[in-house]
Order: structure tokens, then sequence, then C-alpha cells
């Protein structure tokens, strides 16, 4: 292989591609449609509007600052709540440089450090974290950053359970499945998606090739409620719905698999069961809403769209954009939304610092409200929203980790 | 789509033509305000019953993700509660123990409350409360858990193998080429697309604009009329040209106002109309070749000869050479027969019986003698293999009853494939008259027909009879294809109607109709729609002239006419080849050898013969062909269009480069190469000369060009020097063109492979390898395997690029010995600025490097 072998960090990176494509494709774009014009209708096909949510804040509900915590000066990728294990709902875990963190929530207000975990390798940069489970219900946490590994952490134990290797470049984004959370997919800068069993440590199922992804995948997420399907999307600008159904055997087999986990027969997963592009730059967040879409790229706003999938014509079908929720100040990638459990609230930090808070039971969008701080000034990469949607945990890329609790009136 | 919408529109569709009738009377022209009023208002209800839709469907969704939510809130509760052990909890343990960070809230809210006001923003929510908290963050103080390190793998992209990344193993086959899907349904071959993104937006445009645009167009035209006035402004609001539109609403009205003359016209139209374009609906073997020829013409790549090149792309120019190959005739041996339907033997075994009668008469003649000899022939021929022979002969000379009896008899048994009689016709008729379609035409003409053929059978009397024979001997041959009781049956039940109504005479048309009826069952879309006067000539001509050809005519479909006609391209004259290459498993080598001394007879009767009034013109098949081939022409062109798009999405980066190369005049050696069409030697306006390319083999010029690379005269294995033409011009030498390098007979031991044997193809491949400075071929994702050999700089192969078969391709050759085993490296060219480190020269000395890099390509390179 002659690639040429720069190692990036995420930061310059971020940057390089963000210039790049500012030049390229952002510029041009609004050029093209000055700000104001692009909001209203009349780019999108006649009778296929989109209801676009207005920027005036109902606050509805407000939250108030209550933490700020210093983890170091390493850029913050991801903080994610456990939303699998009732005991542990109040626990979050922060994800950035070489570093894991484990967090507990207060009551108060406070913010208790649980755990912490560093890797060896200073070379290493963790994008992004999730928790899992085992079998027998210790929770787990699996991290990937740079170097393409997975560490799947028991925080039980405070041991490595598992490490998995296999991807060819940077892991973006690992998210659990909803009811088998032993199962992981993440996503990679090789252009594929795999599905791994993070009790036995099998890499189960490989979703590139054909009409996969053309190139680096950012963004994945299980259907709630058919566990067969996941959405997956990347900076190829597509949206991809697989499903893993023909292969389910393969899952079932991974958890009664006594071998070498590299003899498993990992299986390719070629074809997407649809396909579409909703987007026209990078898409680096997506979400199931009920059977709808949630997605981000980095045009300044999520859109809430329905997969029309046709049936027996896989790969085929239409995407309809219902919703438009506007997000000032988001054209950087890699910025990522986070939902309550219930799906009520939608929160999602910008490059200035602020918090947009979105309703998402309302229609036409409503915004709760906006969350700034003078001293967050730094882009936000992600932010984790409790279960119960009363707390917002903000990582920030100075490394500062920001809790909003909502202020009951 | 708006879902709210559609039904509304779909209500009203039925609506406009009538308003359209009544408005184009009053001719009343609105105002474009007016117009424009109504388009917004409708635009608005269009967008109100979009956000109606859209609403409804959050709402049906939020209930969905209720139901949802509180699964998978119950199933973490279940979680949480199933494994609460004493002690083995740490983390719960944890939990409690761990000891509260707050920044702030124990401390700051004194000293650092001067803090505050610039501490808080303006930010809505958090303006209203006092917000504990420090300008000092709270540091985590914990001692972090290791965890070792693992080395990571080289950085790679997910790679599947795939088929079509495969490229070298099995450079000319078909291994590794776009896949071409043959849609079951259509009968049609789809390419499969590198992106499917592409096409579906494609699709996904199309519908999602016409259904709201039909409802406001529909709409508006309801409220205002039809005038251009109203049009016009619709054409502005919808942004697309007023005749689309007024096409678009014509048509509306069209298939409303219209529909029932058009259906009549369509009707009249099919009975006009001849045979091919009707015919090509059902089936397969009933689409006519040109759709055939249309996806060959597209796909087939006539430089690599295989099927979807993928360097050449789809839909090239169709080059049609000067020099038209003569047909190619094989060796013809008199005995040697191609099987056991071979005409050779057929008609040795009929020549012995009917004493020297020889096809060639068959053929020519167009009197009554050459009917009887014919006829002669096929009552030998059905004696051989049936005992009804006696009595058809006896009967050849009496005129009706008798002879429908035994030539019934002549069906039931297995006779000869022999030539459908000319009364295929009458039988067609007939079926018809069964069918109880066009039941009064079919009897009048019947009658005319039996009146006249009973005048004609008075004047030449063995006529009609043997013909009736023969077509009952051919209907055998077709019931044992396909024999179905209820064909019969039919038959019968359409004869019998005939003979009732016509007496005597129609018996032959009886037996025509057992003849026809097999076929025309199997594709009856096609024989129906034939006019009455056709068919009527069609009797006559066959009557008089070649009984068995002009049924025979029938009986072939047009894709096995088309077949046949290519073949007689191909092959000459040649039953048997043409039999066995194109028209395998659909007809013997006896029928298509019938069919084709019968399509002669046709040849020279029309040309010599005017005494039929009205036969001649209809009934040719070349006439027929080039009235189709006119309509289908344009059809595909239409559809080559879009494969040519298809194309240009599929690699237009790779073609990007080479345009831009050809580009800039300078660089002569690398031109791309397209044939020129030029039917006479090239003149100054041949494009390859304009282009500054050689003509090649694939030009339509003629041999004699002078614009032709000539090629070299070297001896065998001696073209590696500049002094071989071939090698100063950096082509491959092409046995099509050289004279002795490369044509080696007997010992395979010093042939091709030798000269071959270091020079690894790499078609298409894009490589970061500079050449000539001029481009740089990127392999990311294209290339074979060697495009993963690795740089160095002191490489012992080399690239260079020449010219194959017209393409440029990359070469990699040795540049000293190689031992099996030894890894091959070669120079990407890096420029000495760009190269990352491990690419550099261990001793890297400016000049010294340049002479060492470089040696290959003879060029020094520029030192930038």
């Amino acid at each position: 292989m002659f690639t040429i072998q720069k190692k990036y960090e995420k930061k310059t990176k971020i940057a390089l591609n963000q210039t790049c494509y500012c030049m390229r494709l952002g510029k041009l774009r609004q050029e093209q449609f000055p700000r104001d014009e692009r909001f209203e209708m009349s780019k999108i096909a006649l009778g296929n509007e989109s209801l676009v949510g207005s920027l005036t804040p109902s606050n509805k509900k407000s939250y108030k600052l209550t933490n700020r915590i210093q983890e170091g000066k390493i850029p913050l990728y991801s903080v994610v709540f456990n939303s699998i294990d009732a005991r542990f709902f109040n626990c979050f875990v922060s994800a950035g440089g070489n570093g894991i963190n484990l967090y507990n929530c207060l009551e108060d207000g406070g913010i208790s450090s649980l755990h912490s975990y560093t890797d060896e390798d200073k070379e290493e940069s963790f994008y992004t974290v999730s928790w899992a489970c085992g079998v027998e219900g210790n929770p787990f946490v699996a991290a990937g950053g740079v170097k393409g590994i997975i560490r799947v952490l028991n925080v039980n134990d405070k041991i490595i359970h598992k490490t998995l290797v296999g991807h060819g470049d940077s892991v973006n984004e690992i998210k659990t499945h909803h009811m088998k959370p032993q199962l992981v997919l993440s996503t990679s800068k090789d252009e594929s998606v795999r599905l791994w069993n993070v009790e036995t440590g099998i890499c189960i199922l490989i979703f590139a090739g054909t009409a996969g992804h053309r190139y680096e995948v950012v963004s994945v997420d299980f259907h709630p409620h058919d566990e067969h399907r996941f959405v997956s999307c990347g900076m190829d600008t597509t949206i991809k719905i697989w499903s893993m159904k023909e292969f389910w055997t393969y899952v079932d087999k991974s958890f009664t698999w006594k071998d070498d986990p590299s003899k498993f027969p990992t299986k390719f997963v070629q074809f997407p069961v649809f396909t579409t592009s909703v987007h026209t730059n990078y898409v680096d967040c997506n979400r199931w809403f009920g059977d709808f879409i949630l997605s981000k790229s980095v045009e300044n706003e999520i859109l809430l769209w329905e997969p029309q999938l046709i049936d027996n014509s896989p790969g085929e079908g239409t995407s309809d954009v219902l919703l438009r929720y506007p997000i000032p100040n988001c054209n950087l990638w890699f910025i990522k939304f986070s939902c309550d459990l219930s799906l009520n609230y939608l929160s999602i930090g910008n490059q200035k610092g602020k918090i947009y808070v979105w309703d998402l039971k309302s229609c036409p969008p409503v915004l709760v409200t906006v969350l700034s701080h003078s001293l967050s000034k730094s882009v936000i990469r992600q932010t984790a929203m409790s279960t119960n949607g009363n707390t917002i945990i903000a990582a920030s890329e100075d490394g500062t980790i920001w809790r909003w609790d909502a202020v009951t009136k | 789509m708006a879902s709210g919408a559609s039904p509304s529109s779909s209500a009203t569709r039925s609506d406009p033509h009538k308003h359209s009738t009544t408005s184009q009377a009053e001719k009343r022209a609105p105002a474009s305000k007016e117009v424009s009023a109504v388009i917004d208002s409708l635009k608005k209800k269009l967008a109100a019953d979009r956000c109606i839709s859209i609403k409804r469907r959050i709402d049906e969704n939020k209930k969905n993700v209720r139901g949802i939510t509180q699964s998978t809130m119950r199933s973490c509760m279940e979680r949480g509660g199933g494994s609460y052990k004493d002690g083995s909890d740490l983390l719960v343990k944890r939990q409690r123990d761990s000891p509260g960070m707050k920044s702030g809230v124990n401390a700051s809210d004194a000293d650092k409350s001067n803090n505050h006001s610039s501490f808080l923003e303006d930010g809505n929510a958090s303006s209203t409360t006092m917000v504990q908290g420090s300008s000092v963050p709270v540091k985590i103080s914990l001692r972090p858990i290791k965890m070792p390190d693992v080395k990571r793998l080289s950085p790679y992209t997910t790679w599947v193998f795939l088929d079509r990344n495969q490229r070298m193993t099995e450079d000319q086959s078909v291994v590794g080429r776009r896949r071409i899907y043959y849609d079951q349904t259509g009968g049609e071959a789809l390419i499969c697309s590198d992106s499917e993104e592409e096409a579906i937006d494609e699709e996904d445009e199309k519908r999602a604009f016409l259904e709201p645009e039909d409802f406001i167009i529909r709409m508006t035209l309801d409220q205002l009329g039809l005038s251009d006035s109203v049009l016009e402004e619709l054409a502005n609001f919808l942004s697309r040209s007023s005749s689309e539109i007024k096409d678009l609403t014509t048509e509306d009205m069209n298939t409303e106002h219209l529909i029932q003359a058009r259906y009549e016209v369509l009707m009249k139209e099919k009975e006009v109309s001849e045979s091919g374009d009707n015919q090509a609906e059902s089936s397969l073997l009933n689409k006519d070749m040109d759709g055939a020829l249309d996806s060959f013409d597209n796909l087939f790549c006539r430089r690599c000869l295989v099927f979807d090149c993928r360097l050449h792309g789809c839909s090239q120019d169709l080059i049609f050479p000067a020099e038209k190959p003569a047909p190619w005739t094989p060796p013809v041996d008199e005995n040697l027969t191609c099987g056991a339907n071979c005409y050779k033997t057929l008609l040795k075994s009929n020549r012995i019986p009917a004493n020297g009668t020889t096809e060639d008469k068959t053929g020519t003649s167009s009197d009554g003698a050459g009917t009887k000899t014919t006829s002669k022939f096929s009552g030998k021929l059905n004696r051989k293999k049936t005992k009804t022979f006696p009595s058809e002969s006896a009967s050849s000379n009496e005129k009706c009853t008798p002879e429908t009896s035994d030539s019934e008899n002549g069906v039931q048994q297995d006779t000869n494939p022999e030539k459908v009689s000319s009364s295929s016709k009458v039988k067609a008729s007939g079926r018809r008259g069964g069918r109880k379609r066009n039941n009064n035409r079919v009897a009048e003409r019947v009658s005319r027909r039996t009146q006249k053929r009973q005048k004609k059978s008075e004047a030449s009397d063995t006529d009609s009879i043997a013909t009736g024979s023969r077509s009952a001997s051919d209907a055998k041959h077709k019931d044992n294809e396909d024999a179905t009781s209820s064909s019969q049956k039919h038959v019968k039940s359409g004869s019998s109607k005939n003979s009732r109504k016509n007496d005597t005479p129609v018996d032959d048309s009886k037996n025509s109709v057992k003849g026809d009826d097999p076929f025309s069952q199997s594709n009856a879309v096609a024989s129906e729609p034939c006019s009455d006067g056709s068919l009527r000539k069609e009797e006559f001509v066959g009557e008089n002239v070649c009984p068995g050809g002009l049924s025979e005519d029938k009986s072939w479909r047009p894709l096995e006419k088309s077949l046949f006609q290519k073949g007689v391209e191909i092959f000459g004259m040649n039953s048997c080849m043409i039999a066995r290459n194109l028209l395998c498993g659909l007809k013997s080598c006896w029928e298509v050898f019938q069919y084709m001394t019968c399509s002669e007879n046709k040849a020279s009767f029309f040309g010599g013969d005017a005494l039929n009034p009205d036969g001649s013109s209809k009934f040719d098949i070349n006439g027929n062909m080039t009235n189709n081939q006119v309509r289908r022409r344009s059809r595909f062109l239409r559809r080559r269009g879009k494969v040519r798009r298809l194309k240009y999405t599929w690699k237009s980066a790779a073609y990007h480069s080479i345009r831009k190369r050809s580009t800039d005049k300078k660089d002569q050696p690398c031109r791309q190469f397209n044939p020129c069409n030029c039917k006479t030697a090239c003149g100054k306006e041949c494009t390859c000369l304009l282009n500054g390319t050689c003509c090649e083999k694939y030009c339509g010029c003629p041999k004699s060009c002078k614009n032709r690379f000539r090629g070299c005269h070297c001896a065998k294995s001696q073209c590696r020097s500049r002094q071989c033409p071939c090698f100063a011009a950096d082509r491959e030498c092409d046995p099509d063109v050289c004279r002795n390098c490369w044509v080696i007979g007997g010992d395979g031991t010093l042939g091709v492979p030798s000269q071959r044997g270091d020079n690894y193809e790499c078609r298409n491949m894009k490589l970061l390898l500079k050449q000539q400075q001029r481009f740089v071929l990127d392999a990311y994702r294209k290339g074979d395997k060697l495009k993963f050999a690795n740089h160095s700089p002191e490489p012992n192969c080399y690239a260079k690029v020449i010219m194959v078969a017209g393409d440029h391709r990359v070469g990699i050759f040795a540049k000293e010995r190689i031992l099996a085993g030894e890894e091959l490296f070669y120079d990407y060219r890096y420029e000495p600025d760009r190269a990352p480190a491990w690419a550099r020269k261990p001793e890297a000395s400016g000049s010294k490097k340049d002479e060492n890099v470089t040696p290959s390509v003879g060029r020094p390179k520029k030192v930038a």
C-alpha cells in the first residue's frame, strides 16, 4: 500500500476537511442560496416542502448550569449517558484523547468521578464511546478512536474485557443494540460498519462493499424496535439502511462461539436495503425517531425525514423530508446530537459553544431553549441527555464538561 | 408526496377536459394577475395540505415512539433490577462512595460572586438564575486505570473481494467486467450501475415533481380555462417551457377526450400496419432483432470484443468499416451434413424419388409447371413418411371433397417438415371466422377468394390441391411441437364454419387452418393484426408463385427472420451455418434452406414479374424490414442517449484527465484514440487526423489509409529497440498490423509469453505515477494486483505508457533480471518535495538523485 500516510490529529483533520469543503461545496452552496432563501420552500419540489422550526425559543423548559469540570486540555469528542441499565441512568462516560472517564451525576448538581481509564499509547485519541452490557448484566463501556481499536471495558470490575481489532482506520462511532446490548456497531474511516459481539469479542458482520459507503462512515443507529435494522451515514453524503435479517443466525452463533474469535465466519453485507442522500454534504449524525430518521449534515440543520422503502426492491425507495431543525453555527463536521430516552427533546451543541434544545414532539418544530455561557466558546462536539431529559451534559473541545439541569418551575 | 393533495387531484382528474371545451368556446383570456393569484392560492392549498399530512404522520409516529420508548425503558429497568447482588455490583458501590465534585457550589458562592456578571451570559435559560460555579473548574484527581498498548493495524480501507476488482487474471475474459443483468420480465439487458444513488435520485425527482405539478396545472386550467396566457404563467411558475405544459395538458385531455377516437385510429392502424410493430408485444421471440441489436450495439465493445467493456464504456459510435468482409464461407463439402435435418440429406432423399427435381426448379418456377413440380416433390416426400400418399396423389388431380379427407389424414400422421402452403392466409381468416371476429368480413373475403380460386384452379388444376396437401403436412409437423387438443378443436370449428359458409372450394382452406393454427396460437398477436388486404394478396402471390415460401414467411417470427437476414450477411447462403449458429433450437437447417430459397424466389419473382397487381411490394421481406427499421431507429437513438449518460457518470473522472491531456497540444504521445468513421481514405476532415492520432484498425477507413500506423517488419522478438517503429512509437506490436514479429506458428515455447513475460499489463490503472510529469494515476479504487507494488527509489521495474490496440496502457517492465520471489518495485515518481520520508532516497542529494531516479523513461525530470 502506498497511500500517503499522514498522521492527522482529529483537529487538523477537521480543519482541513472543513476548509476544503468550504471551498468545494460550502461556499458554493451559500452563493447559490443566500441564507434567507435557503429556509424557504422554493427550492424544494412542489408539494414536498418540509416544515422549518423557528429559532425563537419557547422557553417551555429551561436549564441552568450546575457544574463544570475540566478533564484536561485534550478535546473531548464524546459523552454518553447510560441508557441501558436503570441502575446507572445517572452515569455518563466521556472520551477524548487517550482517556475514558466515568462519572456519576449527583442529585444536587454535583458530579462524582467513578473510574478513569487511560490508554498507554499516547497516540490514541478516542472519538466515541458507548455503554454496553455483558450477558450477565455487567456494565460495559466500548470506546474507539483514531487507532481503530475498540476497547471493551468491564467497568464493574475495572478490567479490560476485550480488545476488538479489525478496523483499518479510525473508529468514528459506536452504538449499542437496544434489545441485545451485547451487540455494538462501529463505524470507521475504512468505509465499513462492523457488528461486534462485545461479550465474546467476535466481529459478526461487516457492512461494506459493492453498495456500501464510499467514504468514511461517521454515524450509525440501531432501529428502536426492528432488531435487524440500522441506519448508517457518512461522508459520502448518503444515508443507508441495512438489514441483518438474513444474517441473524450468525448473530446467534456469536453468542455460543467457543473457538477463537478470529475463526468466526465473519460475513460481508454488501447491499443496504435503502440508500438516499437527503443531504448534500457530509452526514455526521443520524438517529431513528420511530420509523423516521433524524439526521444532521454540516448544513446548519437537522432533518427529520421518512424513508419510504419499496417492498421487494431493496436499495430503492424515496425519502421525504418532513421537518427541519435549524442550528446556527453548526457547519463543522463531527458535531453530534443526542436525545433523551423517551425522545421528547433533542440537544446539540454548536461551534460557538451554545447548546440548542429542540422539542421533538411538536410540529412544526419548536426550539425549547438555547444554553449559552460566556466561558463556553469552543466547539461542543457532543451532548448527552439523561434518560428523563432533565440533565444535559456537554463535552467541549477545550476539555471541559458542562452540566445543565432543568429548572423545575 | 403530499398525500393530502393526491386524493383531491385524483378526484379532479376527470374534470379538465369538460372545462377546457367550455373555456375554449368562450375564448376568454384571463389576465396574468388573475392567473398568478389562482396559482398562488393553489400553492397555498398544496402547502397547507402538505402541512396537514406532515402533522398527521408525525402524530402517528409519535404514538409509535411512545410505545417503543416505554418498552425500552421497561427493559432497562429489568436489567437494572435483575442482577442487584451484594458485593458483586462494584460500580453501584462506587457510585455511592465516590465523592462529589462541584465546581463552586460549595466554595465559590461567596468569593467568586463578583465573577457572576461576567460569568453569566445573556443565554435566556441561565440569565434568570444565579448559577453557581466558578471560572476555575474542578480538576479530576483520580488514578487512572492503564490500558496496555495494543498495536494498531496499518491503515486500510475495507476491501471486499469482488469479481470486478480482479483485473489481471483474465484480462480479456468477462470476469471482472461490469455485470449486465438480463431483466427476465422485460427481456432487456440492464447495466448494474456503479452509483445506485444517482439513479434513484433521478427517479425521485421525477416522481416528486409530477403529481403536485399536475395538480396545479389541472386546477388552474379548471378554473381559468386553457389559453396561452395561462399556460405561460404556469410555465413561469413551474419554470418549465410552456410547450411542455401544453403537451402535458393536451395529453391529459387527449387521454380523456379522445380515447375512443384514438382507439379507433389505433385499430385502423393495426389493420393497416405491417406485422412487425404489433408482433413485438408478447414473447421474447416476437421481439424483432433490432431491439436485440440495439443492446448489442450499445454494449458490445468493438475494440475489446467483450460486452460492456470498462475501458471504452458502452455506446460507442458505430463505425462501419469501408471494406466489408465478404461473407464467410467454409469449405463446402457436399457430403458433409450438419445434422439429421440438414437440407442436404433431405434434398438427397427427395431427389432420388423425385427423379431429378431440383430445388432450383421449385424455386424459380412461377408458372403452373413449377408448382406442379413442387407438389410432386411434396407428394414424394409424403410417400416416404406417410401412407396417405397414394390417396393423396390420387386426389391431386381432382378438386374438392375427396381431398379434404386425405389431407386431414396427412395431418394426423407424422410427416416431414414441409413448406406451409400459400393458403396459410386462408386459414388465418378461417380461424378468425371461428373466433367470430370480423366474421362478416372474413366470410366476404373468403367467398371472394374462393371464387377467384375456383377460376384459378380451373385454369391450373393441380395447384390448390397440392398446396393443400402440403400445408397439411406442415401442420402435422407443427402439431408435434405443441400439440394441443384445444387448438385442433379450435381449428375444426373454424374450418367447419368456413365450409358451411362457402361450400366445397374452401376445403383446402380448411386444411390450411390446421396448418396454421398451432403457431398462430403461439403468436396470436402476431397474426391477428395482419390486414385483410395483405392477406389476400399474400394468398394470391402464394398460389401463383411460391406457395411454400410465403406461408413460411408467416410461420417465421420476426426475430427469426431478422436472425436469418443477419445470418445471410455473415455466412452467405449457407443454411447449415445459419441454422446452427443463429437459429439453433428455433429452426432446422431444412427450414432455413426452404426459407432461403423461397425468399430468393420472391426476390426474383418480384423483380421480373409484374403480373401480380398488388402483391409485390407488400410481401417482400426486405420491404417489411426497412419499414420497421426506420421506426426502430428513432427509438433506440433515444435509448442510446440514456446509456451514454450512464457511462459518463460512471467514470467521468478517468475521462477527464484524458480529455485534458488531449487538449494539451504538446503532449503528442498520449492522445486518446477515437476511431474515425471515414468511408473512403482519410482526408483532412478525418477525426483521427484532427485529433493527432493514427488511424487504427477500428477506424472505418480502408486499410490503404495513409494515416494508419503501418506496423513493423521486425523479425520475431526483435522489437526491442527504437529501430522498430512500433517500439519507437510506444506501441505494442499488433498481429493485425505487424508482419512477422508476432505471429508465430509451431512451437509455443518461444512465443508470446516470452515477450510478455515481464510485462504486466495494468489496464485502466490509476497509480500515483507521474508519467512525463503530465498526469497522475491514482489506483485508489481500480487497478489490479500490481497496484500494490511498492515504490522504491531504486526500482527493478519501470513503467511505460504504451499504446495497445488504440488505448494507452501502463506496462510495468523489468529493468533488470528479476528472480522468482523477488519483490517488484517501481518508481512512483514523487515530486521531490512531496515524497513521503520513506520514499526518499537514503542519500538524498539533489542532482544525483534525479539522474538515478529517471533512467527508465529517459527524460530527465525537471527539478522542482
